[in-house]
């Protein structure tokens, strides 16, 4: 795996198209801005740096499809790093209710509670409907599946699934995959989708026509952003070596609580911001544990993605906004 | 149990188990089943990723984090449910041998319990 990535600040776009007359500039210099040059990361006083809102506030993001990626609520979570979880995700709800081109639906990258407490999970299903569109489709974290082999994620989130809450769906043209690496865990080893998942995929995408945009979103990062953390996939290479004949392939990821962006070949790998809490830096820290910030600065440091595809383009532009 | 190399060892293992059970029939305050050790979990660490005990060792695992932590082995002998912070999780080793524990959520944590 390269070591093109970078942690974009909360405003930064990036647009991603192997469409040769549809580079978009700003989004072609924000590649080449890391492609090449190792790992970058903007950090201010030991911390992500996080930009206020300019350009996002004033851009108009119109097209054919427009959602938005929610992660990491850890709804139930009240140590110091952020006792009331429920307000930021309250918070990243008003922000969506905001926007001026609503979402058409919402995706939540998983970590939806914090210990699977079937009054958890139904606190953030609550909380949630009725906005951004018309529902919100979830993959499970490994906070969702502690106990009872997922059975209250499953209940709630698992009916028209597969194994552990696998499965996939069409939105206007776009083909989206919902993965799930937090179930069966191997000793010293990171995320894994297993055998029976990969089968799946496989089967699932070979009728697709290669011309169709890929949307796959998982809990943990399908691409090696730390491993000594556990942040990646053991069999990721295996997924994506299916998705290969696709010309536009997005990865939506949560897990790490924080933005990192990286494109390989017509793969774009996202990481959102959770709502919950900010992790620190791949290595920042002696582990990765919820970092404690001020609380003026909490809310910069947690957001959420606003995910807009453009017909024809194959393009997606992916803006995240902070809660601040 | 994988770390057992041979019939001659298991022979053995067998003895001390029976032997420990003996011993716990006996009653609690036995020395060999008063015997105590604590593992401490903090950030995303066990604190003391090897530790060695006698047989009959009670071992408790504190979670220290802000984070939920699972105490699994690999061998899928003991397996505690989801520890909150300062929750403790204890399993008692009847038998000898080397058992490789980790935290099945944080597959990363590793550790291992000798019983000696």
């Amino acid at each position: 795996m390269s070591e093109e990535r970078k942690i974009l600040s909360h405003t930064d776009e990036m647009t991603h198209t192997n469409v040769s007359d549809g580079v978009d500039r700003r989004g072609f210099l924000k590649c080449m801005a890391w492609a090449g040059t190792g790992a970058v990361y903007v950090m201010q006083g030991g911390v992500l740096k996080s930009y206020a809102l300019g350009d996002h506030g004033k851009k108009k993001l119109a097209g054919e499809l427009t959602f938005v990626q929610l992660s990491d609520s850890h709804m139930g979570f009240n140590k110091p790093a952020n006792t009331d979880v429920t307000a930021t995700l309250q918070v990243a709800i008003d922000r969506i209710k905001a926007l001026e081109h609503q979402p058409e639906f919402m995706i939540h990258t998983g970590d939806i509670t914090h210990l699977s407490k079937p009054e958890q999970f139904d606190t953030v299903a609550q909380m949630l409907k009725g906005v951004g569109g018309q529902e919100t489709f979830y993959v499970p974290g490994e906070h969702d599946m502690l106990e009872d082999e997922g059975k209250a994620y499953l209940e709630r989130f698992g009916k028209q699934t597969q194994g552990a809450g696998w499965y996939s769906f069409e939105k206007k043209g776009v083909h989206f995959i919902g993965l799930v690496n937090v179930v069966n865990l191997k000793a010293g080893g990171l995320g894994t989708l297993g055998a029976e998942q990969l089968e799946w995929l496989e089967k699932d995408v070979k009728h697709v026509s290669k011309s169709t945009p890929i949307v796959v979103f998982a809990h943990i990062p399908l691409w090696a952003v730390y491993p000594q953390w556990g942040w990646g996939t053991e069999d990721s290479a295996q997924a994506m070596s299916y998705l290969k004949k696709f010309g536009s392939v997005t990865v939506l990821n949560g897990h790490i609580h924080q933005v990192m962006q990286k494109v390989e070949g017509n793969v774009t790998f996202h990481t959102a911001c959770s709502t919950a809490f900010p992790q620190p830096q791949p290595g920042a820290a002696s582990g990765p544990g919820p970092m404690k910030v001020p609380a003026e600065q909490l809310r910069s440091m947690l957001g959420l993605s606003e995910v807009n595809y453009v017909n024809g383009k194959h393009s997606l532009a992916i803006v995240d906004s902070n809660l601040g | 149990m994988k770390n057992y190399r041979n019939l001659k060892t298991n022979v053995g293992i067998v003895i001390v188990m029976t032997a420990a059970l003996c011993l716990g029939a006996l009653g609690q305050s036995n020395s060999a089943s008063a015997s105590k050790a604590e593992v401490t979990i903090d950030n995303f660490t066990f604190q003391s990723p090897t530790i060695t005990v006698p047989v009959g060792t009670e071992v408790t695992w504190i979670n220290r984090d802000d984070m939920p932590h699972i105490i699994a082995s690999d061998d899928k002998l003991l397996k505690s449910k989801a520890l909150d912070t300062d929750e403790r999780f204890s399993f008692t080793f009847a038998a000898a041998g080397t058992y490789h524990y980790f935290c099945s959520i944080h597959p990363k944590m590793t550790g291992e319990v000798i019983v000696k």
